[in-house]
């Protein structure tokens, strides 16, 4: 297999657009090509995220879609779903495309758009990636969802709410510092704890927002990367899944998915947790966020909220975890998620993350998680 | 074999089924095609009480689109007596006395064509 690595990054403003996804993507990938030093015409295929298209925009085959508004109608594409993991899944990919020896060039990204939805219609577009049988007819949502899996951890290892306000508190932090965050103002842990509730345990503010928003990043050959000014490698990108269902999962405490892919990951790199620099991980809810910290190996199970409280993940911390604001302050258009964590991370290793960077950051971790934790990606990058 | 629509038709008689693997007692809620432990194909049906008690639960207070009106509403994983989870809308106890360990009994509830599994008080 050849060497892969990522030389253009874009992304959109998070936030409220009025513009359709494909729209988005194409302000993206515009902004990774013009990063990458690449005309559009140098582009081989497009691997396009996108998740609740059909509902929201009612626009199904949006691979070619997004092409023609990018202005490259005639490359192939390929649109993938896999709930929030989505564009973290066509990365991976796209980097098998080109590390095959299929193509040398490959654009990958995504976009969404929902906040031209009323909250309840978007909040069953999202239901959707849970389970159709048992799940959505019982009226569970997708904070409901974490609200279960939260419930289970704090039973069983003493995981509090006040924990999980640190993850909040902290990607606020980070957020206010990033310029393209949907929520760019600190928080307080009182404010975190008195947010109105919204699936119990989980209060407003452990919860991500709904994003409109668009990230692409360009893959290519190793020949290409030594052209390139300041390209960042893929040392692994690995995939797992888990049960569908939640009363299918053995343990709702632990996110298997997580861990195999991390261990996946770890082994295709050579690497260990212990040396990752900087992670851009899936906070979708703070919950999430600890029960990641401990899936990837960072933290022993349980400590994942004392190393939230213990302030051991912030900028300046022992391991900085999501410098972007993660999820929750940056915001989640859920196609494009996987391709902005990927953006962020090489952004960190490339030292131009302004005053969110991780200094001296040498290796970095994405983790996209999907649905009610059934899909995950794990890819590691390295500066050598 | 149980499908889908055979599960839910019985539930709504008031009958939960679960499938054991003959091989390696797995016990599953359908549908599966083979056993996720052992991926034999060797299912058998098995009724399953409805007793157990509740491993994990959350109270929706922002519901998705048309539930307003029953919101706000617990759902729940149940660990079933038999040894299988199943997730369900509970009914019939109010939301503050939910806990961890609370033993609830299965009960179907039918909403003109659909029916969506539930739990009341045991």
């Amino acid at each position: 297999m050849r060497r892969v690595a990522v030389i253009g990054v874009g992304v959109t403003p998070f936030g409220k657009h009025d513009r359709s996804s494909g729209e988005l993507f194409a302000e993206a990938a515009a902004e990774a090509l013009a990063d990458a030093d690449l005309s559009p015409g140098a582009v081989q295929a497009l691997y396009y995220g996108n998740v609740v298209g059909g509902e929201a925009e009612r626009q199904l085959h949006m691979g070619p879609q997004a092409a023609s508004i990018l202005g490259i109608p005639w490359v192939p594409t390929t649109r993938f779903e896999t709930a929030c993991a989505t564009s973290h899944a066509a990365f991976r990919h796209a980097v098998m495309e080109v590390a095959s020896g299929v193509s040398d060039v490959v654009l990958v990204g995504g976009a969404e758009r929902v906040l031209n939805l009323p909250t309840d219609e978007a909040t069953e577009y999202f239901a959707y990636a849970s389970d159709a049988t048992f799940e959505q007819p019982a009226g569970l949502t997708f904070p409901g969802v974490f609200a279960l899996i939260a419930r289970a951890l704090m039973a069983k290892d003493g995981t509090t709410e006040e924990q999980m306000a640190h993850v909040a508190v902290k990607n606020h932090r980070h957020g206010a510092l990033n310029p393209k965050a949907q929520f760019r103002k600190e928080i307080t842990l009182e404010e975190v704890l008195a947010s109105p509730k919204i699936a119990d345990p989980l209060k407003l503010y452990d919860c991500c927002p709904f994003t409109d928003g668009g990230a692409a990043v360009v893959v290519v050959t190793e020949e290409l990367a030594r052209r390139s000014r300041r390209p960042v490698w893929v040392l692994a990108s690995a995939a797992a899944s888990d049960s569908m269902c939640l009363h299918d999962k053995k343990d709702l405490t632990r996110a298997l998915a997580t861990e195999r892919a991390a261990q996946s990951a770890y082994r295709q790199a050579g690497l260990a947790s212990e040396d990752v620099d900087v992670v851009e991980l899936h906070d979708c809810f703070t919950i999430a966020e600890i029960l990641a910290t401990e899936g990837l190996g960072f933290f022993e199970p349980g400590a994942g909220g004392i190393a939230a409280e213990k302030g051991w993940t912030t900028l300046g911390g022992k391991l900085p975890v999501n410098p972007s604001g993660g999820l929750k302050a940056k915001g989640h258009p859920i196609g494009a998620t996987g391709a902005a964590q990927i953006a962020e991370i090489v952004t960190q290793l490339r030292g131009e993350a302004g005053l969110r960077q991780v200094e001296g950051a040498r290796v970095g971790l994405v983790h996209t998680l999907g649905g009610n934790t059934a899909t995950v990606l794990v890819s590691l990058f390295g500066l050598e | 074999m149980i499908t889908l629509q055979t599960f839910f038709e019985e539930a709504r008689a008031g009958r939960l089924t679960g499938i054991r693997c003959q091989r390696c007692a797995e016990l599953a809620i359908p549908p599966k095609e083979f056993c996720p432990s052992c991926h034999q194909r060797a299912w058998e049906l098995v009724p399953l009480a409805g007793h157990g008690t509740i491993s994990s639960f959350t109270v929706i207070r922002v519901p998705p689109r048309g539930r307003a009106p029953e919101a706000p509403y617990a759902v729940a994983v149940v660990r079933l007596a038999e040894g299988v989870s199943l997730l369900g809308r509970i009914v019939d106890i109010p939301v503050d006395e939910l806990r961890i360990g609370l033993p609830v009994k299965f009960r179907p509830l039918v909403n003109e064509d659909q029916t969506v599994v539930g739990f009341g008080p045991a």
